[in-house]
């Protein structure tokens, strides 16, 4: 093993600096090469950990038949339903407590209740309030990604430079104005912040609530296929959700690029 | 008013915030302005939660969970540690693991679940084994990034008055992650939490996570909210824990 730390660091090598992708991606080819072999072969059973090509074939199979097109949709519109009002209440909400000392003092166990507990522990009393079908999934997202959105912008707002606001003041802005020209855009990076937590505490919610107790969804299909002991299956749906987790984090870095070009530029 | 501390006035604005909500929705409850059955209120709660303490249930399903908790965050501090010093000090390792590290981070590990029931059986193993994956990356990632924070100069110090390999790792890199490998626990011990309660709810007939959906399915809602309540105040302890580990840490290195 060589020390990496310590160890002077000599100008990089093209070769150096290709080794990261190159060490990586062959890491990876190894383990589905290893992986392959070992469930296309049955020297473990293929249908306890199947294997890639198994998976990929599912995969087109799954597509074509319109199954995962239609549970898709089906969590991505709960998603949806759920999370852009959890943006809205929560970054207002947030911003009523930055700008009340006492409505957050008032709150803050509450939220900090909220916040350290395990979203999933709610599912089963959320389904109980709102049913088996769509609503308990929606309500799940919302109460999941609002908590972190609430307190970040809060944080947020608190800790925008009294400079900024001074500045819009003395250029004659009202109450109104100093809220969108200078606390917004200045507690951007915070509220961002909140809003991608807030996005992977609802996927997980969102996909438990599903499995839990649902009609339709990607947790549905995942609960359904570990029923019947499908690992290929459950293989695609995991690849499913990584997909849709990270078009989300992708979705929201442009947003934040779109909202804040000035902060590209560093 | 100004005579109040700040401090002050937030304890008691705080109290008075949890105090105002239990007392509206127990006049809520009791006035049928919400539906009792599904609802319940803070009264019933605490009737419930006097019977499951006085049947012994409650401690057995503390018990349960706390066991399953610690044996798998111990686990996941111990090997993530490990794992994530030989990550920080090879770049060899470092690289080949990224990619596995990156994707068990990013993937809802929550979907994965199934296979672990498929391989490891309903019960205590499974629920360790999510607890464990769900915990240990954040203490990986956050231990190689307390590496490579490490100060070479301090290293080539130790080696120069001939400290060999185990004394870097023992005198200079561990004691100089430390803070970050703490910053990664409290993120662990959330997760730890959301993997007992998964595990649990989902493939185990014991502890407090079950017993959240065990009630919840039997519409005992008090007996949910007890269970719930529990729950929370597990979270909020354990992050409280490290809350003052890490100032105390902060006073230590100054």
């Amino acid at each position: 093993m060589t020390l990496a730390i310590g160890t002077t660091r000599r100008p990089a090598l093209s070769l150096r600096r290709a080794a990261r992708p190159v060490i990586g991606t062959a890491a990876v080819a190894s383990f589905l090469i290893l992986w392959q072999i070992v469930g296309a072969n049955e020297i473990i059973r293929s249908d306890l950990i199947s294997y890639p090509s198994e998976i990929a074939e599912t995969f087109v199979a799954m597509s074509l038949s319109g199954e995962l097109g239609r549970n898709v949709l089906a969590t991505l519109g709960e998603f949806v339903q759920g999370f852009i009002p959890a943006c809205l209440f929560g970054i207002a909400c947030g911003l009523a407590f930055a700008l009340s000392r006492r409505l957050r003092y008032l709150t803050a166990p509450l939220f900090a209740a909220l916040y350290s507990a395990p979203m999933i522990a709610f599912v089963p009393i959320i389904v109980v309030w709102f049913g088996v079908g769509r609503d308990s999934k929606i309500a799940m997202v919302f109460l999941a990604g609002v908590v972190p959105i609430i307190i970040n912008t809060a944080t947020g707002v608190n800790e925008v430079s009294e400079s900024w606001v001074r500045a819009v003041r003395a250029f004659g802005a009202g109450k109104w104005q100093i809220i969108t020209k200078a606390i917004l855009p200045g507690a951007l990076p915070a509220v961002m912040a909140g809003i991608r937590l807030g996005v992977g505490r609802a996927i997980v919610s969102l996909v438990a609530a599903e499995m839990y107790v649902s009609i339709l969804g990607i947790g549905r299909l995942i609960q359904v296929y570990s029923n019947s002991g499908r690992a290929a299956e459950i293989f695609v749906l995991v690849g499913v959700v990584s997909v849709f987790g990270l078009g989300c984090v992708m979705a929201l870095r442009s947003l934040e690029r779109y909202l804040a070009p000035w902060r590209a530029e560093r | 008013m100004r005579s109040l501390s700040d401090k002050t006035e937030r304890f008691l604005l705080g109290t008075l915030g949890v105090v105002a909500l239990f007392v509206f929705w127990e006049y809520a409850a009791n006035h049928n302005i919400i539906n009792v059955a599904v609802t319940t209120s803070p009264s019933r709660i605490v009737v419930a939660f006097v019977a499951q303490w006085q049947s012994g249930d409650l401690l057995g399903d503390l018990r349960v969970s706390l066991g399953e908790f610690a044996v798998g965050f111990l686990l996941s501090l111990v090997i993530g540690v490990a794992l994530g010093i030989a990550m920080g000090m090879s770049r060899m390792v470092e690289y080949a693991t990224d990619p596995f590290i990156w994707f068990l981070y990013s993937a809802p590990l929550i979907a994965l679940y199934p296979l672990i029931v498929v391989w490891l059986g309903f019960g205590y193993t499974t629920v360790v084994a999510v607890t464990f994956l769900l915990t240990v990356v954040s203490i990986i990632v956050n231990t190689m990034a307390g590496v490579h924070s490490v100060e070479p100069v301090l290293v080539r110090a130790v080696q120069a008055f001939g400290g060999n390999y185990r004394a870097v790792v023992t005198k200079v890199i561990l004691p100089a992650s430390v803070p970050l490998i703490v910053a990664g626990v409290r993120i662990g011990l959330g997760r730890a939490l959301l993997g007992v309660v998964l595990g649990e709810m989902f493939s185990s007939n014991a502890g407090l996570g079950f017993r959240v959906s065990y009630y919840a399915g039997r519409l005992r809602t008090a007996d949910v909210f007890v269970a719930l309540i529990v729950l929370i105040l597990i979270g909020l302890a354990t992050d409280q824990l490290c809350k003052q580990i890490e100032a105390r840490l902060q006073a230590w290195r100054a």
